[in-house]
């Protein structure tokens, strides 16, 4: 444990040594690249809410607040439908058989490239920053759901109906769901990064006027490095954060897994 | 006869592939009486687990019938409950919550169920694993906790399908001792599917003997031996030797 933390210093402090260094012998120009000795401290101010960078609209605390904002809007709503299609379509083979090939068509597009048509249909608004991040995080926790309920042992639907699980109500909700749930918090994970790339990617476009993705395009306006790579740094932390509060939670939820599997 | 508890009327079944229908039960009839341990002994592959199945209500018979308190089965329910040859617990739920798992469905309140679990684990010998995951416990432990979860049912029949044959020998001793204390105590009607002559022997009052695909009734064999029985004991020798006679016809 104290070797790994050794080993994690070494490794960001060695990138960052090269950076700085990379930055004073090449580049030498403040509006092209910011040494990381810059960026540290453009990052904190901008946490803080300095009035240097606050007055022109630049606060990460907001952006933060917004990107977040579009995130739970849009992948909560991708975790509903993705969820409820997916139980559907794994429960029943008629439904996976007519949904199949709409989901093969639709999910091979990028989520960056229904930007436009998001722009048109719902303006320049939150709702079309959350539609993006929906298309993106929607097809992970529908198709693992998917797989998930329809690879449910025989065996456990067996032993429930024995003992008495007859209604189709009772078996979803005390065997289907519980046995897929694994697999739905892998899609919960795949579907939370991609969301979250969207969520940049679709305020990066002007889907919406806030948020750390609407503030690196503004900022490479300004021709301001150091602000870019503090939003970026931003975009960094945050991504990880809720990737970590995932693997909590599944950790917590799947404590019956331990001892078989891996994480 | 007729005020039998099941009664089985010339049950046939037949296998459907592409392009073979094979016959794997061939009109098979006997009574089970209640309360009584009644084994279904057969080669592997004979078709007995699909006998099991059928009257589960898993699986459907082509022809025939079988009548519960005199009443035709079409499918699974709460007067018969299944012991399964992999357990089939559910992962995600622990040892409670698997014993639980029945009296959820039949909306029984929670203290008193939470009563009634336990102490059909303990009945079973489990206390003290009631918060343990199964991944967590030994084969002959799931197996004890698949009983106590069809057990708390408190259903009609019991059905078990080769329940111990994934235990090493040892191991599958002492639950056969377990199984008649348990069957003793609850005095639940047991119908048990076994390859195991010894097993039959040794649990059965009495032994349906079935032949090889498509499984015919040989016999019906009864066993009136003292328990606890003695497996060195001449007439239980003497039994199984009989039996496996039986079957090699």
């Amino acid at each position: 444990m104290k070797r790994d933390f050794f080993i994690f210093f070494i490794s960001i402090g060695l990138f960052l040594v090269i950076w700085e260094a990379y930055y004073w012998f090449f580049i030498k120009n403040p509006f092209v690249l910011a040494p990381p000795s810059d960026v540290l401290i453009t990052f904190s101010q901008l946490v803080i809410g300095d009035p240097k960078f606050a007055e022109s609209g630049f606060y990460i605390p907001t952006d933060m607040l917004y990107s977040l904002y579009h995130y739970v809007l849009g992948f909560a709503s991708a975790i509903l439908v993705g969820f409820s299609v997916g139980l559907i379509a794994g429960w029943s083979k008629t439904v996976e058989r007519f949904l199949y090939p709409l989901i093969e068509l639709i999910r091979p597009i990028p989520p960056i490239a229904w930007i436009p048509i998001a722009i048109l249909l719902l303006k320049l608004t939150h709702t079309a920053a959350a539609f993006i991040i929906f298309i993106g995080a929607v097809f992970p926790i529908l198709l693992n759901t998917m797989y998930g309920v329809s690879s449910v042992e025989r065996k456990y639907v067996e032993a429930a109906l024995t003992l008495g699980a007859t209604k189709t109500s009772v078996m979803l909700r005390k065997v289907i769901i519980p046995a897929s749930i694994p697999a739905f918090f892998t899609g919960l994970r795949v579907g939370s990064g991609v969301a979250w790339m969207c969520v940049v990617a679709a305020e990066l476009f002007g889907v919406s006027q806030f948020g750390l993705g609407y503030k690196i395009q503004l900022a490479r306006l300004y021709h301001s490095p150091d602000v870019v790579i503090s939003y970026m740094l931003a975009i960094g932390i945050i991504g990880l954060i809720l990737d970590r509060i995932y693997r909590a939670m599944g950790n917590r939820l799947l404590k019956w897994r331990r001892g078989f599997v891996v994480e | 006869m007729s005020d039998a508890l099941l009664q089985i009327r010339n049950v046939k079944k037949w296998f459907n592939s592409k392009d073979k229908r094979l016959m794997v039960i061939d009109g098979v009839s006997f009574d089970v009486q209640e309360g009584e341990f009644i084994s279904i002994l057969g080669p592997s592959g004979c078709g007995k687990t699909t006998l099991l199945r059928i009257i589960a209500g898993l699986e459907k018979q082509d022809e025939g019938e079988i009548l519960l308190r005199g009443k035709s089965i079409s499918g699974p329910g709460q007067d018969r409950a299944m012991v399964f040859q992999d357990y089939a617990l559910f992962p995600w739920r622990t040892v409670l919550g698997n014993v639980l798992f029945g009296l959820e469905i039949r909306k029984i309140q929670k203290k008193e169920a939470l009563e009634k679990a336990k102490s059909f684990i303990k009945l079973v010998g489990l206390e003290g694993f009631e918060n343990s995951y199964p991944h967590e416990l030994s084969g002959g432990m799931r197996q004890r906790v698949a009983l106590a979860r069809a057990l708390v049912c408190e259903p009609d029949i019991l059905l078990m399908d080769e329940p111990l044959s994934a235990l090493d020998a040892q191991t599958r001793n002492v639950m056969q001792a377990e199984l008649v204390r348990i069957w003793e105590e609850t005095k639940k009607t047991i119908i048990y599917v076994t390859h195991s002559i010894e097993e039959a022997v040794y649990l059965s009052d009495r032994i349906a003997v079935l032949s090889k695909r498509p499984a015919k009734l040989l016999e019906l064999v009864n066993v009136d031996l003292e328990r606890p029985r003695d497996r060195f004991s001449k007439e239980f020798v003497n039994l199984r030797a009989k039996i496996f006679k039986l079957i090699q016809s």
